[in-house]
């Protein structure tokens, strides 16, 4: 940003932001002068110098323990970045001793029922939600029995930026009573007994916050927040849970199989059940084991870290890579504590030894994760061989996903579901492939490239209350989940909601999963927020390209008895029909006609079985699986987003190869035919229509079959040519010099254009440097080749009569296989038209974004490849910012011709020539040193801009399709900012042939000489081709003002055209005989004479220039007052 | 940017460089401002240049784009009447004659602004055409002879792209003959020439000849080079003498250093970029 800033200037506003990000600069400035990685030169006497011993075996760990130096180095950096510090240390270790002088003066209280809270001040409310609110038991407040400190903080492993300690407070036993376990009295008495202290410590000076929180979200068990006062406020955040006295709770009456929760007190129905059988409830009976174990567990692990340093740098990392992946955070989320159990797991395995690194340890633990199913078989910490204890069966039937702890009684992993952990699994799958891979920065993939949700999965949807869930409960019949859960009917919906999911869409998923509720932190005097304060519920879908857009979902055969399922399943969308096969078969059918309706099969399936299945209306689901895809659909309706268009102009383009290989009558043969036009790639932003131009519309040419637009009509539509180059034979027929061969191939045309009317009846008019065939209402631009042709163009004879080719062959993009990912022409056509609706039309070459593009599905890592356009464009603005174009090359291995000894290879010669090599850098198998699609454009300055605006678009982007109560407007991003330029040359919309295609559809069209596609009418008269009057009064804008002015359009109907100065042409300059263009005398003092430029002039020179095209010209700054 | 470090300039409404007179032009009489064109006498320090006569040649400076070869010569023939009317990009001495003008190849037009060379009939010319300063601009486009600008400017060079086909081939007919011709004549000549050795005894060897040599080519070149270095390496024997085990050793350390040391390098740098705070 900075670099654009400084060569083209700033307005007031961007230069108060200025100061604050020069002094970043000047921080890096120090150390690597300007931010560009040298070739290393060491002097031979250092290269080969004998080692020392020590040298070696550093040498040799780093190859044995870590991947590569590079990685040992950036993982050592990075456990710096994120571990405490000593004396950081040292102020929250007198902190806590504060804390724990403090938790043992709070005064008792007299004994009361557990209902009656008024002994309780006002300005403290209990965190606890007590419905139904009535319930047995006394309580009274006692000074805690033990202070301890647990977790993380302990055995070192907490990482920044949440420094969280957690104490444990041990309620005396005199405060707790027989039956506590029941209903809720034990979670209460936690609360009441948190709510007293809470209610204490906020009078105290020592803390900047004394707050509520629920632990991993699940709102029975609430936590109290104590954070310092002052300066050190966010340095960390101490967490006390209250604990029941040791050995209180018998063991056995909390098993998984155990009911805890009367039925009755639930739903306050005065009598007892009729002998009906008590479900179990083993999420309630889990919650209460869980505070019996935290002291012990603490053992377990500081028994397992013990002496083993690689343990606590492993498990950091594998925080870093859990928080990355947003797995962290929530109900039912994958924390900390379960990752260090695991580890202890593997240790006590023998999987993981001392002697490990910490690369090692996450690398084993991600092995472990991505081959152990938790879902389908739990695995138990314990080494008790207790026959009472419950076995995993029992843990398999009450829970989803089983980590039993060291006790045997807890399960770690209890408010998980299935489909979260087979994320997990999945991530881990991932993570293994790209850390094997050794042509990636595995390091910065893992860990330092975060996947929100939005931009990791294909399709996301958001339930915008979850409140609705109540009602999905009532309709799945989930009270016992409910009284399980203690109402919570988000969690106890979830597991249903998703397999239920899994189960509709099925193949067409690879990966289903949802976001993880969050409950937010509270004041203590406020009330604690209710389970639909969660906000919303997000779910991501990562499609299987192949099966996703089928509209078919074929079911058993009519008289099968899982018939009867499937159509209880699908509802009234079930029917029955006959296959070709000749099997009658349920089968349910989805209306799609267009690619764009197919890809959101998956939205209709959704909607279908939330309101089938679970109540949710359509209107409480946002989908958000094409907001963006109105941007490149054509004006007309009903248009699909281009890819039939693309496809039918591909078959005509097939049939006229055809035609061309078998002329007849061609002194040489047709040896290939390419298409080069980007619709031929599937990758044209709004590929050609078929046309038959009106001819009352038009006015003949005099002798000619041509047509000509009228300057008084508004500009006909346009009609793009579509390259085809032909290549002939070789032969010697063929001269050797260049005016010649121009001639030649100017002959070719003729000839061509003659054939094909002939044996073809097509339309043709050749030219000099092509032929134009009219063909099923497009037009192809056929050109001649001849292979030797950019031979003889390059030819150099050096002084001692050596021929020599200077070596940029001008060659063609082939995206080779590109094609079997159905989401890359979308996603490249998306990204195409976000470059253009940023003005920046003739900044980027269309290859070089066709290769972004193609990159996104070749090298999708940490992600996969992207199968929705919307998903691929938010990786696309993401690669544009995130990607370090000054140090790396971008390499695209197109076909997979690049083995890892090219990959190198590039590298290497990318950091001896850097200097002179383009700002953006785009290696492919075929062009592996030059980067030819980027060699031109864009500029320093204009990438600059370009990574500015992708950083902005994505943020807002994402904000806006992770919110699902916004605005649902998908074409905010694509609105330029025009506030950036001097010049707005405003352009007549009469003129502008491809004004529909505008972001924002006009709201008043012209009609533009094109008769019906369905018109009985056949075409004998040319049509206008390729006329833009908007293109050709930008080059004559550029042609006579590139020197003094930047030029920026948006190709697809733009109606203004942004003009930026160059601020260095506007420095009075000497008198220069060569450099007088456009440019005016000015007398600097009395003597001296100076140029500068004629800017009235030039102003009125613009609108001069686009007579009849131009509706005003708005100067918008006064920088260029002289 | 120019407004932030201001200098006291003054636009001079006829200030014109030494030698150079200022001669304002618009368009139409609509516009407002004109741009200047700087006109002197035209001057060549060596030789005599045959198609700029110096005494009769003025030099025009800054023609905006829309005045063409035309409207040049009729703004200026008030003068005195014009001979000819050169345009081209930058001042200099002018390329050489080109190969006789074709309708439909090499089309060059000069865009932007240009600079030009108007030749008079008569001397007399130039002077005359330095007083044009004193009087109000000159406006380029008249009512008998509009310039075309704009989108009737587009349309018609749209209708001049559409070529006549049967001219088209007349044109590359005549052309391909001569050259045919051209051709025929020069082979006749190589032919007449293969064999015979010159004053000094040499013969000139061709691919035509009975034993061509190698063409003198860079890939060729690369070829034999590349063969030869196969050669070698076949011949060579690895790990064989002691000393080649303790290269390679050696070898192996040296690269590790040296990968080390760029590492740190990257390393450094990324650490000054902050790339390590993972979120």
């Amino acid at each position: 940003r900075l670099l654009y800033r400084a060569s083209v200037g700033a307005t007031e506003e961007e230069n108060q932001d200025l100061p604050k990000k020069g002094k970043a600069q000047g921080r890096k400035r120090a150390s690597a002068p300007d931010g560009v990685v040298k070739p290393v030169k060491l002097s031979r006497a250092d290269l080969y110098k004998p080692p020392t011993n020590e040298e070696l075996n550093q040498l040799k760990e780093t190859e044995n323990l870590f991947h590569s130096s590079l990685l040992r180095l950036q993982i050592e950096e990075l456990l710096k970045e994120v571990t405490l510090k000593e004396k950081k240390k040292q102020k929250i270790d007198a902190f806590l001793h504060e804390i724990n002088a403090l938790l043992s003066a709070v005064p008792e209280t007299p004994e009361t029922d557990l209902a009656d809270q008024s002994w309780l001040p006002k300005d403290v409310k209990v965190p606890f939600l007590q419905v139904p609110f009535s319930v047995k038991g006394k309580f009274r407040f006692l000074p805690p029995a033990a202070v301890t400190v647990v977790g993380s903080y302990l055995l070192g492993t907490c990482i920044k930026p949440e420094i969280n300690v957690d104490v444990a407070l041990t309620m005396p036993r005199a405060i707790l009573q027989d039956k506590d376990n029941l209903n809720q009295r034990y979670h209460r008495k936690r609360a009441l007994y948190l709510a007293h202290i809470a209610q204490h410590l906020s009078k105290e000076k020592l803390f900047g916050s004394v707050r509520f929180t629920y632990m991993n979200s699940n709102h029975l068990k609430p936590i109290l927040l104590l954070q310092p006062q002052g300066k050190d406020e966010k340095l960390v955040t101490v967490r006390l849970y209250a604990c029941p006295a040791p050995g209180f709770f018998k063991p056995s009456r909390l098993y998984p199989s155990k009911n805890n929760v009367r039925t009755a007190w639930f739903l306050e129905q005065g009598s007892p059940g009729e002998g009906a059988a008590e479900p179990p409830t083993p999420h309630y009976n889990n919650s209460i084991l869980c505070d019996t174990g935290l002291e012990s567990n603490l053992l377990f692990l500081a028994g397992a870290s013990a002496g083993f340093p690689g343990m606590r740098d492993g498990v950091a990392l594998l925080k870093v890579w859990l928080h990355q992946r947003e797995l962290d955070k929530g109900l039912g989320c994958l924390n900390g504590f379960v990752a260090s159990m695991l580890v202890a797991y593997l240790v006590a395995k023998h999987k993981i030894s001392q002697g490990m690194s910490g690369y090692q340890v996450l690398r084993s633990i991600l092995q472990f994760l991505a081959t152990t199913d938790l879902s389908a078989a739990g695995i138990s910490l314990s080494k008790d061989a207790d026959s009472s204890l419950p076995t995993l069966a029992d843990f398999h039937q009450a829970f989803e996903v089983v980590l039993v702890d060291p006790s045997g009684l807890v399960n770690l992993c209890a408010d998980m579901t299935a489909s979260k952990y087979k994320q997990v699994q999945f991530e881990a799958k991932r993570s293994m492939e790209v850390l094997d891979d050794s042509t990636v920065d595995g390091f910065q993939l893992l860990l330092m490239t975060p996947k929100p949700l939005i931009r990791t999965f294909d399709h996301v949807f958001h339930l915008k209350h979850v409140s609705k869930l109540q009602g999905a409960c009532k309709k799945m019949q989930l009270l016992n989940e409910l009284m399980d859960r203690g109402g919570n009917y988000v969690a106890a919906a979830l597991p249903f909601v998703t397999s239920l999911l899994a189960r509709g869409l099925a193949e067409r998923v690879l990966l289903l999963t949802h976001s993880l509720p969050q409950a937010p932190q509270w004041p203590i005097s406020a009330e604690p927020p209710k389970h639909k304060d969660a906000g919303h519920l997000s779910f991501g879908l990562l499609l299987t390209p192949a099966f996703a857009a089928s509209i078919l979902e074929r079911g058993p055969e009519a008289d099968r008895p899982e018939a009867a399922e499937f159509r209880k399943f699908w509802g009234e969308k079930s029917e029955l029909r006959r296959f070709q096969d000749g099997a009658i078969c349920e089968a349910v059918v989805w209306g799609a006609e267009t690619m764009c309706q197919k890809r959101l099969i998956p939205e209709q399936i959704v909607q279908h079985l939330l309101w089938l299945h679970a109540a949710i209306p359509e209107s409480s689901i946002r989908y958000t699986g094409a907001v963006l895809e109105s941007v490149i659909r054509a004006g007309r309706e009903p248009a699909g987003t281009g890819e039939e268009a693309m496809v039918s102009i591909v078959r005509s383009y097939d049939d006229l190869s055809r035609k061309l290989w078998n002329l007849e009558g061609l002194p040489l043969t047709v040896t290939a035919v390419q298409g080069t036009h980007p619709a031929l790639r599937y990758t044209d932003v709004f590929p050609p229509t078929p046309m038959k131009p009106d001819y009352s519309y038009h006015v003949r040419i005099k002798d000619k079959e041509s047509l000509l637009p009228l300057p008084e009509k508004p500009c006909p539509a346009y009609i793009a040519p579509m390259k085809v180059v032909c290549h002939m034979e070789g032969s010697g027929q063929w001269p050797q010099d260049k005016e010649a061969i121009k001639r030649v191939k100017a002959a070719f045309h003729l000839c061509l254009a003659e054939l094909l009317s002939q044996q073809h009846q097509l339309l043709c008019r050749p030219a000099a440097t092509h032929a134009d065939v009219y063909k099923d209402g497009y037009i192809f631009r056929l050109q001649v080749a001849y292979h030797r042709e950019p031979h003889i163009l390059k030819e150099v004879v050096t002084p001692e009569g050596m021929l020599k080719y200077r070596d940029t062959e001008e060659s063609q993009l082939h995206l080779g296989h590109l094609q079997q990912h159905p989401a890359f022409s979308g996603t490249s056509r998306l990204a195409k038209r976000w470059v253009r609706a940023q003005l920046l039309s003739d900044s980027l070459s269309d290859e070089c974004v066709d290769l972004l593009a193609a990159s996104l599905f070749l090298h999708p890592a940490p992600f996969t490849p992207p199968s929705s356009p919307q998903v691929g464009f938010l990786r696309f603005l993401h690669l544009l910012m995130a990607f370090d174009w000054k140090n790396s090359p971008l390499i695209v291995n197109l076909n997979a011709d690049l083995k890892v000894a090219d990959y190198t290879e590039i590298r290497n010669a990318f950091v001896a020539a850097r200097p002179h090599l383009p700002v953006m850098f785009i290696a492919t198998p075929r062009d592996k040193r030059s980067s030819v699609w980027t060699k031109e454009r864009p500029s320093a300055q204009i990438l600059q801009r370009l990574l500015v605006l992708a950083l902005e678009s994505l943020r807002a982007l994402e904000e806006q399709l992770a919110d699902p109560l916004g605005s649902q407007d998908g074409k905010m991003v694509f609105r330029p900012p025009l506030d950036f330029y001097d010049i707005l040359i405003h352009l007549n919309a009469k003129q502008i042939p491809r004004h529909l295609e505008g972001v924002d559809r006009p709201a008043k069209s012209f009609s533009r000489g094109m008769l019906k596609s369905d018109a009985l009418v056949t075409t004998l008269i040319f049509p206008v081709v390729g006329y833009d009057p908007v293109q050709c009064y930008l080059q004559e804008l550029r042609e006579a003002f590139g020197d003094l002015a930047l030029f920026f359009y948006d190709s697809h109907g733009g109606e203004v055209i942004g003009v930026l100065w160059k601020p260095s042409s506007f420095e009075p300059q000497p008198f220069k005989a060569s450099n007088m263009k456009g440019r005016m005398m000015a007398s600097l003092s009395r003597e001296e004479l100076v140029t500068v430029p004629n800017v009235e002039a030039i102003l009125e020179d613009f609108e001069i220039l686009g007579e009849g095209l131009v509706r005003s010209v708005e100067a918008r700054t006064e920088k260029w007052t002289i | 940017m120019a407004a932030g470090k201001r200098k006291h300039v003054t636009p001079a409404e006829a200030g014109a460089p030494a030698g150079y007179t200022a001669v304002p032009v618009k368009l139409s009489e609509k516009q407002l401002s004109p741009h200047y064109l700087y006109v002197k006498e035209h001057k060549v320090r060596e030789g005599t240049d045959t198609t700029h006569p110096p005494n009769r040649t003025l030099f025009v400076l800054n023609i905006p784009p829309y005045c063409t070869k035309a409207c040049l010569s009729r703004l200026f023939s008030c003068c005195s009447s014009v001979q000819a009317v050169n345009m081209c990009e930058k001042p200099g001495p002018r390329e050489k004659p080109e190969a006789p003008k074709s309708k439909f190849f090499n089309l060059k037009t000069v865009p932007g602004f240009r600079v030009a060379y108007v030749v008079f009939k008569n001397p007399a010319g130039i002077q005359a055409a330095k007083s044009l300063s004193l009087q109000g601009p000159l406006v380029i486009s008249s009512e008998s002879r509009p310039v075309k600008t704009g989108i009737r400017k587009w349309i018609a060079s749209y209708a001049a792209s559409v070529v006549d086909p049967a001219e088209l081939k007349a044109e590359v007919d005549t052309f391909m003959h001569t050259y045919d011709q051209k051709i025929a004549e020069e082979e006749a000549k190589a032919e007449e020439e293969a064999g015979v050795p010159d004053e000094e005894g040499w013969v000139k060897v061709t691919r035509k000849g009975r034993r061509p040599g190698l063409p003198r080519t860079e890939a060729a070149s690369l070829r034999v080079l590349e063969r030869e270095k196969r050669k070698r390496a076949r011949k060579e024997l690895l790990n064989f003498y002691a000393w080649q085990h303790r290269e390679t050793k050696r070898e192996n350390i040296a690269q590790l250093r040296k990968k080390f040391e760029e590492d740190k390098q990257r390393i450094a740098l990324m650490r000054a970029q902050r790339k390590f705070r993972p979120y």
